[in-house]
């Protein structure tokens, strides 16, 4: 039986007094796509959060093929194997596409500051490595011709892909995907699923899938998880969720209150 | 004992500038997230205006157009400079930060810094290199007490700077502009969409800043007679970092950490040297800031002064 | 017809820029002093004229002539002449490695400054001085414009730089009595002055980390308070260290900051800043800059990028601090106060962020603009800020902002209309 690639226990966080997640579980592993979903507020991204180390987890653990990850700072845990994009496309106004995808490698490069100062051969060869995959990256995601875009000038859209490829760039084991489709109408929303499955079929990663659109959800993932208040009130195969009174509960039920 | 006590006056006195210059500077970056450097030379400018106001009413005092004792004249120069101050920190905003206002901070931070330049040379070149003496208005008169002497300046100066305080505390929670000038701390994007007309109170936050810092100008000039063009640097900058250690959005906070700043600043000179009185001084500061960046009341200070 | 004749400059590679500068600045040499008398000036004018044109506005159109035909049209003639010639010795060159190729424009452009300078002290004076200012510019700008932080604290580091500088050279090689001990031999001063500078800028870096460490640790407007702090405590610092003679200042350095080390020194720093700005981790800057957190998320490890970016450019501070004692050869802590502050701040923001392009154009015109209008004396100082102003206004991040230097794409012949290799 192979260990899992992420293993979460018991996690809880609270921010101030509010308990914001409550007791969290998740196995997952490789090669497999999974769904977070549930209402505003609910605590979704407080989970990406805390397990791609942005905060420390008040109580629990997270593992990661094996290894404990919890109380590591961000940018080790990504480098470790965890990457991300973020609801609001956390893009750097200033920097072209190309340099997006580029700054990805960070953890990869070995010249160190001697290098960077003083421009030598080595650092000038993993310069070029590092240009040829980011391309290479691009050319996949089908935006190379935007390469020297500043990404403030890009269509939502194209956006979009430039996030998951940065984050691909890092050559992670498990993908979180923060409500990647937001914003989008139906051609783009294939798009992305499109690119969704190619990402998962291409690369061999797990992803996780923060999702609003149920049909999303339904198409891609093989197992959701239901948050709702912090906590996981339902597990289980996409026609299991659709059909479970807690969820549509926990979804109508606060429509009702209104 | 005494000794002690003595120099506790003279801090209240020297915390007292720096007090209401921090709070023009805590107000304008409430709501604005800008820190205004022209501020410190705004204390300047009115401290040159009171000058100004001041010679102007004892002239016409003493040529018998209007009979004025001195306290009145000295009450009407307060009020009427710090009137005009107003204005001058109105106009400020007006050709350098409004047309900034979607610009990255930083640039408007250094607008700011080059109209203080402005305002120095243009003094400078106006009024000469030459000293400039405040007009006596108040004699001197030092009451003991138990040992310690203070003087009655100094209690005024004191006095009216808390009550300037306060009376900006009232303004800022009970008037209708104060809660206008909070809601503008919290969320400057809603506020035009509540009907409140944003330029106008942002304006009224400048001219209420500058009115103060015009005040400790005019103050300043009564406790130490002589001006020059550079005072403002002096203050300014020291009084920009009392606001900070207030923390944001806090009337409180400025003027309490300016008070602070005051009593740190002479408590050093009390024990130290003099001249190692800014480098203790600020290294304490820097502590302060090490481990409790942020402030005393109000929040923490979120944004960065960023592009 | 204009637009034709413009079009045509565009093939006009770097090579033969410098050389028509090289023409313009040996002319002057050979015959400005004829010239300008020609012209009815007195003398040849010192700073491009523009005090000349100020302090006597009649001879204005005298200035004018003479700029035109000294300045202007052999750099305007020579360029355009040249350019197969020099089109075709840039191919050349650039077969070789690159270095050969930078060596030889480095060279033309030292050449063409000696010349210019050679006619007066006080040239070679505002040219050192000027060198030195894009060098703290620079500097400042990496923090303020790469990485996106407002820092007060630059004079600091200069200040720190200048005087562990200037009390190794003077206590060394100086005064004997400064350190209580003899005095080590002459010739060998000059060889040990680049370890002095880099000492100087060692121990900047070791301040910066007092300023860093901090205000890293918070997010906020604290670096702007924390390193103004700073500035206020070296100056107070060396104001009651006795043993730097406090705020008499300290003078007579031994004079070994003269061009050619001066210019050695502004291009190790233009290159090494641009080499790391240029580079992936250089590059991290940015990325905290616009957006911390996914920095974060992308494996950027954001305190060290930080860290390493606040220190490279405190070192540099500290270098030019050093080199700026040596040129004038007297140093007090008034030199490192708010008016400095102001003064690198204008050159930062005028010329442009995150640009090295920027950086130097904006410390040569302010400085230049600055020695210029010496005789508007206090109306200088209010020109410029109108100046600086009127930029922020218009072009809120500088003149030329976000601009890459490519050092390849400088060098490379232009054979295609356009600019194209």
């Amino acid at each position: 039986m192979t260990s899992p690639l992420l293993q979460v226990r018991n996690m809880s966080h609270d921010f101030g007094g509010l308990r914001a997640v409550s007791d969290y579980n998740l196995e997952m592993g490789s090669g497999q796509i999974r769904g977070l979903i549930g209402p505003n507020g609910a605590g979704k991204t407080t989970v990406f959060n805390l397990i791609a180390g942005m905060y420390k987890p008040s109580e629990g653990e997270i593992f990661l093929e094996g290894v404990k990850i919890d109380g590591l700072p961000p940018h080790l845990i990504a480098a470790r194997g965890v990457g991300r994009t973020f609801q609001n496309l956390l893009l750097w106004r200033h920097m072209t596409v190309l340099d997006h995808v580029k700054m990805a490698r960070y953890s990869k490069i070995r010249y160190g500051l001697f290098g960077a100062f003083f421009g030598t051969p080595g650092r000038n060869r993993e310069e070029a490595e590092i240009e040829e995959m980011a391309v290479s990256l691009l050319e996949r995601m089908g935006i190379r011709h935007l390469a020297d875009q500043v990404v403030l000038n890009l269509p939502y859209g194209a956006q979009r892909r430039v996030e998951i490829a940065r984050a691909l760039a890092t050559e992670p084991r498990i993908l979180l995907l923060d409500e990647p489709t937001a914003g989008m109408n139906p051609e783009e929303l294939a798009q992305i699923m499109e690119i969704i499955r190619r990402v998962h079929g291409e690369f061999g990663l797990s992803i996780l899938l923060i999702e609003h659109r149920m049909k999303v959800v339904m198409e891609l993932c093989t197992t959701i998880q239901t948050l709702d208040f912090g906590s996981v009130i339902a597990e289980g195969t996409p026609e299991e969720i659709q059909n479970n009174p807690r969820v549509i509960d926990a979804y109508l039920g606060r429509e009702g209150a209104v | 004992m005494v000794y002690f006590l003595q120099n506790l006056v003279n801090a209240l006195q020297w915390g007292s500038f720096y007090a209401l210059i921090a709070l023009g500077y805590s107000m304008v970056y409430s709501i604005l997230m800008l820190f205004n450097f022209a501020h410190g030379d705004i204390f300047m400018v009115g401290a040159y205006i009171g000058f100004g106001v001041s010679t102007a009413l004892i002239a016409l005092a003493s040529m018998g157009v209007v009979a004025m004792p001195n306290w009145l004249i000295l009450v009407m120069t307060i009020l009427f400079s710090m009137f005009l101050t107003s204005f001058v920190g109105v106009i400020v905003e007006r050709v350098a930060y409004r047309p900034l206002r979607n610009a990255p901070r930083a640039s408007a931070a250094i607008t700011g810094l080059m109209i203080g330049i402005i305002l120095e040379t243009g003094n400078l070149a106006l009024m000469g290199a030459r000293r400039i003496s405040f007009p006596s208005l108040i004699a001197t008169a030092t009451y003991d007490i138990g040992g310690v002497f203070v003087t009655n300046k100094k209690i005024m100066i004191v006095v009216v700077s808390l009550l300037l305080a306060l009376a900006l505390h009232q303004f800022v929670r009970r008037t209708k502009w104060g809660m206008a000038i909070r809601a503008m701390a919290f969320d400057s994007a809603v506020v035009p969409l509540m009907g409140v007309p944003l330029n106008r109170m942002i304006a009224l936050t400048f001219a209420v800043g500058s009115a103060l810092a015009a005040a400790a100008g005019i103050l300043f000039g009564i406790a130490y007679p002589v001006l020059d063009p550079y005072m403002g640097i002096l203050f300014g900058w020291k009084a920009f970092v009392a606001a900070i250690l207030g923390g944001r959005g806090s009337v409180m906070g400025a003027t309490l950490a300016g008070f602070l700043l005051g009593f740190t600043e002479i408590f050093v000179a009390m024990i130290f040297p003099s001249t190692l009185r800014d480098l203790i001084a600020y290294s304490i500061i820097l502590l302060i800031l090490t481990f409790r960046p942020h402030g005393f009341f109000g929040e923490p200070y979120s944004a960065r002064l960023r592009l | 017809m204009i637009r034709k004749i413009i079009a045509s400059y565009s093939r006009v590679p770097l090579l033969g820029w410098l050389l028509g500068a090289l023409a313009a600045v040996a002319l002057e040499r050979l015959a400005g002093a004829p010239i300008a008398n020609f012209l009815g000036l007195q003398k040849i004018p010192v700073l491009f004229g523009l005090s000349d044109m100020i302090k006597s506005p009649v001879r204005i159109p005298n200035v004018i002539g003479y700029l035109l035909i000294v300045y202007a049209i052999p750099a305007a003639v020579v360029p355009r002449i040249c350019i197969s010639p020099a089109n075709g010795i840039a191919a050349l060159l650039l077969r070789y490695p690159m270095a050969i190729s930078a060596a030889v424009h480095l060279g033309l452009l030292y050449a063409i400054l000696h010349v210019w300078s050679g006619i007066s002290d006080y040239r070679v004076l505002v040219l050192r001085l000027t060198l030195i200012a894009v060098m703290l510019t620079l500097s400042l700008n990496v923090v303020n414009g790469y990485m996106g932080e407002f820092s007060c604290s630059h004079p600091g580091f200069m200040a720190l730089g200048a005087y562990c500088a200037s009390v190794l050279t003077i206590g060394l090689f100086g005064d004997p009595e400064f350190f209580g001990v003899a005095s080590l031999p002459e010739p060998l001063g000059p060889f040990l002055f680049p370890a002095v500078l880099i000492l100087g800028g060692l121990l900047a870096s070791v301040g910066a980390l007092f300023v860093a460490v901090p205000s890293f640790r918070t997010r906020g407007d604290y670096l702007a308070i924390i390193s103004l702090a700073f500035l206020f405590i070296v100056k107070s610092l060396i104001e009651n260290l006795e043993f730097v003679h406090g705020s008499r200042g300290l003078s007579d350095q031994p004079d070994w900051a003269g061009l050619p080390t001066v210019f050695i020194w502004t291009i190790l720093c233009i290159w090494s800043i641009n080499n790391f700005v240029r580079s992936t981790i250089g590059k991290a800057l940015n990325a905290v800059r616009d957006n911390e957190m996914a920095a974060d998320a992308m494996t950027v490890d954001t305190r060290r990028t930080k860290m390493a970016a606040f220190l490279f450019a405190a070192f540099w501070a500290g270098i030019a601090g050093g080199l700026f004692a040596h040129v004038m050869r007297y140093v007090n802590p008034g030199n490192f106060g708010i008016q400095n502050l102001a003064e690198v701040l204008a050159m930062v923001y005028f010329g442009g962020l995150n640009s090295v392009y920027g950086s130097i154009v904006g410390a040569v015109s302010i400085s230049l603009l600055g020695e210029a209008l010496r005789p508007l004396e206090i109306f200088k100082w209010i020109i410029i800020p109108l100046l600086l102003i009127l930029v922020m206004i218009f072009r809120p991040t500088g003149l030329i902002a976000f601009r890459d230097l490519d050092v390849a794409n400088l060098l490379k012949p232009k054979r295609q209309p356009g600019g194209e290799a």
